[in-house]
């Protein structure tokens, strides 16, 4: 079980955004990919569940070739890859059209969650659901009946999430999950990634500004430069690095962390 | 100079080009709808849906335009039957045109601006506020859920409400003939089936037909490749409207040369089969 790049290429009309990026998270870890803006990381996201289509290159979720399902026979398959995907997206992204309800309980009613679990849920079973991940994200039961633009906007983060977790993705990819918060409901949301990846053992790859909690969280951090993998190792080598952008992004982040910090 | 004038001459035919490319776009984005539509199934609930809510927002202004497309007519073919003292035959003009040409434009035209605009600002922003994205991740088609039902919502109640714009419009030329035109209203009515019979029908049918295609296929189009934030999402409702009523005269100039086609070709079919078995 894992997510796999082998050389892979995308450009945009004339501008590089990947170029030959090669990289591999086995079951269970926590990657972090860090970079500009710009450079690759939310493109890099969008290519594991197929919204976007290489150029070059070979992406493998488990056993599925992603890469190659863009033909007309292979597109039936990409739903099952995106099934095994939870993906939080920078904005929220929640249908305006359904209740928090509908739209947690969204990825529950798709024909590819009733094959992959072999049966059509009860209307009780969906709630019981609903609730169950509603919790996992700590928020009150009342918004349920709510639309999203009559919550705020970490609440509706927080909705987004739960409706991630709701087919029981074997990953969990999140772009840039904390952009347009608070300090204090970034904190809360990078907290609340960190135990959703420890707690369900779930495969995550978070595309962050993040370093603090990259380095707190991750098991691997890759850097992101130019469309190329600059650096991809665990955190502890990655403090230690002495390429600039790296160390950039280090001191930083040293600022940000507690004068009793340690990686241990 | 001759860099200057290769330059020109790129620059003047870009537009031309983007219109071809845009077509291009919107054919194969249609192939795609009709394709998925063909191969999938439950759409009724959220295709009925889709009408109900486009006509409820849509009928008031058609209503509204229905009247003042008769009355225009009449006021202008009034003016000019009467120098050659064939008031008489005003019912059936107005009513011809009317239902075969200028009722189904216009209309066409304010649908393109009503539920067209509306279509493609409310898919634009979908797409750019990632919710397609999120539909697709969650392993769901977006064609399938978004686009079929809106349109199939947008062809189904556009022919409903252009049927019912012609109508009222061509109730407000019989209002209008009376009241400014002192038209005898019996008159009138009596010369309508003179010039708009079946084939008048059929003609305004296909007209609406096609006109509402393109409004719902043009709209859904560019909604759903709407990209780059809110400036995206304003690009793409301007160019929709542009595309559709550029579109509607091409395909009217279209299909009026096509139907007349078909109409010279079925009566002489129908009066060699005369002269043959009569």
């Amino acid at each position: 079980m894992s997510i796999r790049f082998e050389n892979v290429y995308k450009s945009f009309g004339p501008k590089k955004i990947l170029d030959g990026v090669s990289f591999e998270v086995k079951k269970g870890q926590v990657l972090f990919i860090l970079g500009k803006s710009g450079m690759g990381k939310s493109v890099t996201l969008k290519h594991i569940i197929g919204v976007l289509e290489p150029d070059a290159g070979k992406i493998f979720v488990d056993h599925f070739e992603v890469s190659s399902l863009f033909t007309e026979a292979g597109r039936e398959l990409l739903p099952k890859v995106r099934q095994r995907c939870g993906m939080v997206f920078q904005h929220p992204a929640l249908l305006d059209s359904l209740s928090n309800f509908e739209n947690i309980a969204f990825g529950l009613r798709t024909p590819q969650y009733r094959e992959k679990i072999g049966k059509t849920l009860t209307e009780a079973e969906i709630e019981a659901t609903v609730l169950e991940k509603l919790r996992l994200v700590h928020l009150d039961p009342e918004i349920l009946p709510l639309f999203p633009y009559e919550v705020s906007y970490g609440v509706q983060k927080r909705v987004s999430m739960a409706r991630t977790l709701a087919p029981g993705p074997d990953y969990l990819l999140f772009d840039e999950p904390t952009t347009g918060l608070d300090p204090l409901s970034t904190s809360s949301i990078n907290e609340l990634i960190s135990e959703l990846s420890r707690k369900l053992k779930v495969t995550s790859i978070i595309v962050s500004h993040d370093m603090a909690c990259a380095l707190s969280i991750a098991d691997q951090i890759l850097f992101l430069d130019q469309g190329k993998v600059l650096l991809m190792a665990p955190p502890k080598i990655v403090v230690k690095s002495e390429i600039p952008l790296v160390k950039e992004f280090f001191e930083e982040t040293l600022s940000l962390l507690p004068p009793n910090w340690s990686l241990e | 100079m001759n860099e200057l004038l290769k330059k020109g001459f790129e620059k003047s035919i870009d537009p031309v080009m983007d219109v071809l490319h845009e077509f291009g776009g919107a054919w194969i984005f249609l192939g795609k709808v009709i394709k998925t539509f063909r191969r999938t199934s439950g759409y009724r609930k959220a295709i009925i849906q889709q009408v109900a809510e486009v006509s409820t927002r849509t009928i008031s202004t058609v209503i509204f335009a229905g009247i003042f497309v008769g009355a225009i007519l009449v006021l202008q073919f009034d003016t000019m039957l009467r120098r050659f003292d064939a008031e008489a035959l005003l019912g059936g003009l107005n009513t011809s045109a009317t239902i075969r040409e200028v009722g189904p434009l216009i209309i066409s035209f304010l649908l393109a601006g009503k539920v067209g605009a509306y279509t493609t600002a409310e898919l634009a922003n979908m797409r750019v506020t990632e919710q397609i994205d999120a539909i697709e991740s969650l392993g769901t088609d977006p064609i399938q859920y978004l686009i079929i039902p809106r349109f199939f919502g947008v062809v189904l109640s556009s022919v409903v409400l252009l049927a019912i714009g012609l109508s009222v419009s061509v109730v407000g030329a019989i209002l209008v003939a009376q009241s400014f035109g002192g038209i005898n209203i019996y008159q009138y009515i009596a010369s309508i089936p003179r010039f708009a019979g079946a084939w008048t029908l059929f003609e305004g049918l296909v007209r609406s037909t096609i006109f509402s295609t393109i409004v719902a296929t043009v709209s859904t189009f560019k909604g759903y490749t709407a990209s780059g934030g809110a400036r995206g999402v304003g690009k793409a409702v301007t160019q929709s409207a542009i595309y559709i009523n550029i579109y509607i005269v091409l395909g009217n100039f279209i299909s009026s040369s096509l139907l007349e086609w078909i109409h010279d070709l079925t009566y002489f079919v129908i009066g060699v089969f005369e002269r043959i078995f009569l």
